[in-house]
């Protein structure tokens, strides 16, 4: 008895832990855009998931899946700097309330575009990983799939490329100091407006990582996103909006949080996942008002 | 090397600049002195273009008022903005090193000689910026713009919220530095006596403009101006 | 005299002008009541309802400057509460408006201490966690006893009583269209009202400078607590008439999901936050403007073009450039355009001040003294 809620208590936890990873993956890319420009990409997972359609088609027409995801990521960056120098900026110079108004006019025109250009049949997109009936290893006795771990891998791959970005690079640093000063910014010579625009595209890239990873087993639909990207903007959040760390344990608390309340708290039952994770983040945030690593200072909405 | 002539600036639909000429020459330490609200800092921004300008700023055969900052910056002009403006979630160290953002070669080199003039930063270098003393801000702000290898530095009130002594050791760091490289230096100071002494040439703006101009030893001398403008 | 003229707020001109303009839209609803067709009417209803729930909205985004994506929470729970105090306990329907008022307003309050405490985008989060746990809750089977679970309340009905000049069954568009102007004009006048009293002038200041309006004895806990309630009343009373009209509840219904407040917050922006007529406008521009970009996405073409095309999701497409576009062209909202347009006809300047200004006096300038370098 004890041995079998072992194993049932590490399955959950490494579903917990693949769930938050691809969480975390999101919620980081909402960090990126949101130190630069103190905002919210609320078109973020719509970017994503059309990202995965590119991806679909791209492996329809032959191309291996890798390459495949790795050029929807390259379309994700390209979207990312574009909407950015087309709508963001020049909103947020004219009319800073309207930039929610636009990322919503954004959301609406990407999520039907893939309706227009995909059709509204789900499709299917394969796994960079091997995810057949017998693709597990055990752990304790639960057994866990190669999948999941592969998912997890990806995370901490891509948090290493970004903080290798973040501190070894000269875009990386520009990127932090226009985060933390954008007058000082301009006085040493950076262009602050290419910056913001490539955080929007490092985030559109890794939101087309995020969708490729998701869509294999949640199917690629122009759905795919909705769930997730609230589930990645309450990780974000948690974590502190500015924080990439925060983003990663707030997206892996999550996805843990997630797999234990629908395996051990019968009562709610799977429905109420969202209102248990939205109720502790509403506890933390009382606390900290800024997240768990966030720090205090004013942003614009 | 600088010459300005006829520059406007405002906020909004205060006019602040009304039409200022003044001109920096190679190798030259100018000083512009005038009280609060003169329009000193302004200046400096409408040449810097963190601010929208009109008129004309020559500065080595560019036009000035017609380029973004960063691309002003790249023609060899850096500035130390009032308040520092230092990144203060950046350690030292980052603070130098995006201070080189527009170069890519003997960027370590300049940053140990900096290190070497201020040794206090090389002791703070993994430090945040933001926990520093003001001193030690503002010479990281000056360090910082200095590894731009600037042709024209641009100083704004440096002096600001600086002990008398550790202003004096400040401005005595900037002689240095134009008599070493034979950098200009466009200064901006409420502080009239200690910039006059380090200063070639100075100008008294007052609500917008110039109101005076000379050798610092000639305003230094005329009494009517040391009394109407400089609250001695 | 050249155009601009002037017209001094307060003065007759500017009575006669505000009084013409009321009365041209006094004017579109009484004929639109009286002879637009069923749909025409029922659509322009529900544009009312939008409304009223946005006037909510926009007293809380426009006047406290606190985003809320939750409002569609609120606006369910009015529906709700009317579906399941008639469909259940079998109340007469105009009853129990004033209870989902009540309840709307009390949650409303409650929900308004966490944001208190947070600001931005933390408390746009909260409020998004507001309207999704609200869709969670509608779903719960658990609860199902209550709301219905995933198959809602249906059969609701709300005949006009007798003592109204409507003919039952046959007059059941107009009963409702009149009732929801009624009810939009009163949430109006209250938010409008509230926003030029004392109580008013206090939100502006919370909105605009915290700890002034700290400093100046603004009790600003009260007062963005009590905002949110009212605000949420408002939301509440138009959901309890809409799930009348509608004659039914149920999860899905897309305006008691977050893409409600999400739209609730798009039509409060596009007319122009804090405005007394924006969240009108913008309701009319969104129920319209979504209307005529899904007929273009079923084929009846753009001006002239694309007739007869037809193609998935060019409705949404179409409609999610128009509000970019909006935006881009309306920074200020439509009423904010409006009166960008009139300024150029009419200028309103401000009541003339109780005591006569001094002239500002000309400053001395000094003497231009320049020595010889």
């Amino acid at each position: 008895m004890f041995a079998n809620s072992f194993e049932l208590f590490i399955q959950r936890t490494v579903d917990g832990l693949a769930a938050g990873s691809i969480y975390a993956l999101l919620a980081l890319a909402l960090v990126v855009v949101f130190r630069g420009s103190g905002q919210l990409n609320f078109a973020q997972g719509e970017m994503g998931m059309f990202c995965a359609f590119v991806a679909s088609t791209l492996t329809l027409s032959g191309l291996p899946l890798w390459l495949s995801i790795l050029l929807s990521m390259v379309v994700g960056f390209v979207m990312g700097v574009g909407i950015e120098r087309v709508v963001i900026r020049p909103l947020e110079h004219k009319n800073p309330g309207g930039v929610l108004v636009a990322a919503i006019g954004l959301f609406l025109l990407i999520n039907q575009l893939a309706v227009a250009v995909w059709g509204v049949d789900p499709r299917g997109l394969a796994s960079l990983f091997p995810d057949g009936e017998d693709d597990f290893f055990r752990l304790f006795g639960a057994a866990v799939r190669w999948e999941r771990v592969g998912i997890f891998l990806v995370m901490l791959v891509l948090l290493a490329l970004l903080w290798a970005l973040f501190t070894k690079t000269k875009i990386g640093l520009a990127m932090r100091a226009v985060a933390n000063n954008q007058d000082s910014s301009r006085l040493v010579g950076i262009r602050v407006g290419w910056i913001l625009a490539i955080g929007w595209g490092v985030s559109g890239a890794i939101g087309a990582l995020g969708a490729a990873l998701l869509a294999p087993q949640a199917g690629l639909s122009q759905a795919l996103m909705l769930g997730p990207f609230v589930f990645a903007s309450a990780a974000a959040i948690l974590g502190g909006l500015d924080s990439p760390l925060g983003a990663v344990v707030g997206g892996l608390a999550i996805g843990l949080i997630q797999a234990y309340i629908v395996g051990y708290v019968n009562f709610l039952g799977g429905g109420m996942v969202l209102s248990v994770v939205f109720a502790i983040i509403l506890v933390v945030l009382l606390v900290r008002p800024s997240g768990l690593f966030g720090s205090q200072r004013v942003e614009r909405v | 090397m600088l010459t300005v002539s006829g520059l406007t600036a405002s906020y909004g639909p205060v006019q602040v600049l009304q039409g200022i000429d003044f001109t920096v020459g190679d190798g030259e330490i100018v000083v512009i002195l005038g009280a609060n609200g003169a329009g000193k800092t302004t200046t400096m921004r409408a040449i810097s273009g963190t601010m929208p300008r009109g008129g004309t700023v020559d500065f080595a055969g560019h036009e000035l008022t017609k380029l973004s900052p960063d691309a002003i910056v790249r023609l060899g002009v850096a500035q130390v903005p009032q308040g520092r403006g230092t990144f203060s979630d950046l350690t030292v160290h980052d603070n130098l090193m995006v201070g080189a953002f527009t170069r890519s070669s003997k960027v370590t080199e300049d940053l140990d000689r900096w290190y070497s003039v201020f040794p206090r930063l090389a002791e703070r270098r993994e430090q945040k910026a933001g926990s520093l003393s003001g001193g030690e801000q503002q010479m990281l702000a000056i360090a910082r713009a200095m590894m731009s290898r600037p042709k024209l530095l641009l100083c704004d009130e440096p002096s600001l919220g600086l002990a008398p002594i550790i202003t004096q050791d400040l401005f005595a760091r900037i002689t240095e530095l134009n008599q070493e490289s034979g950098m200009a230096v466009l200064l901006v100071e409420q502080n009239a006596n200690l910039a006059l002494k380090i200063a070639h040439r100075a100008y008294v703006l007052d609500t917008g403009r110039i109101v005076a101009s000379g050798t610092a030893a000639e305003l230094q001398a005329d009494e009517t101006i040391q009394a109407a403008y400089l609250g001695v | 005299m050249a155009w601009p003229k002037d017209v001094r707020r307060g003065s007759a001109w500017h009575r006669v002008g505000q009084l013409v303009l009321f009365g041209l839209v006094a004017l579109f609803f009484i004929r639109a009541g009286l002879t637009w067709n069923r749909s025409g009417i029922g659509q322009l209803t529900d544009m009312l309802l939008f409304a009223t729930a946005a006037v909510g909205l926009n007293l809380l985004v426009g006047v406290t400057g606190q985003i809320s994506l939750g409002h569609s929470a609120f606006f369910g729970l009015g529906a709700y509460t009317s579906a399941v105090l008639v469909g259940q306990y079998g109340w007469t329907p105009g009853w129990t408006f004033p209870v989902s008022i009540v309840l709307c307003f009390a949650v409303g309050m409650v929900v308004g201490l966490p944001a208190l405490r947070l600001k931005g985008v933390y408390l746009a989060l909260v409020s998004i966690a507001l309207a999704t746990t609200f869709t969670q809750l509608l779903n719960w089977d658990r609860l199902a006893w209550l709301t219905g679970g995933p198959i809602g309340i249906k059969g609701l009905s709300y005949l006009p009583p007798s003592w109204t000049p409507f003919d039952g069954r046959a007059d059941l568009g107009k009963w409702f269209f009149w009732m929801s102007l009624v009810v939009f004009v009163i949430c109006t006048l209250i938010a409008s009202s509230m926003i030029r009293s004392r109580f008013g002038r206090s939100m502006v200041a919370v909105r605009d400078n915290e700890t002034a309006a700290a400093v100046m004895g603004v009790n600003l806990a009260a007062v963005k607590t009590l905002v949110f309630g009212l605000s949420a009343a408002m939301a509440g009373i138009a959901g309890s008439i809409f799930a009348m009209k509608l004659t039914l509840v149920e999860p899905v219904v897309q305006f008691f999901t977050l893409f409600g407040s999400i739209f609730l917050l798009v039509m409060v922006v596009l007319g122009g936050a804090g405005s007394t007529w924006g969240p009108l406008v913008g309701a009319f521009i969104f129920v319209y403007v979504r209307d005529w970009a899904s007929g273009v996405g079923e084929g009846n073409g753009v001006l002239g073009l694309f007739e007869g095309t037809r193609i998935g999701g060019l409705g949404g497409i179409v409609f999610g450039v128009l509000l970019i576009v909006i935006v881009f062209v309306a920074p200020f909202g439509a009423v904010g355009l409006l009166r960008k347009a009139r300024a150029k006809v009419v200028r309103v300047l401000p009541r003339p001040p109780a005591l006569p200004t001094v002239a500002n006096a000309q400053e001395p300038q000094p003497p231009t003294t320049v020595v010889s370098g």
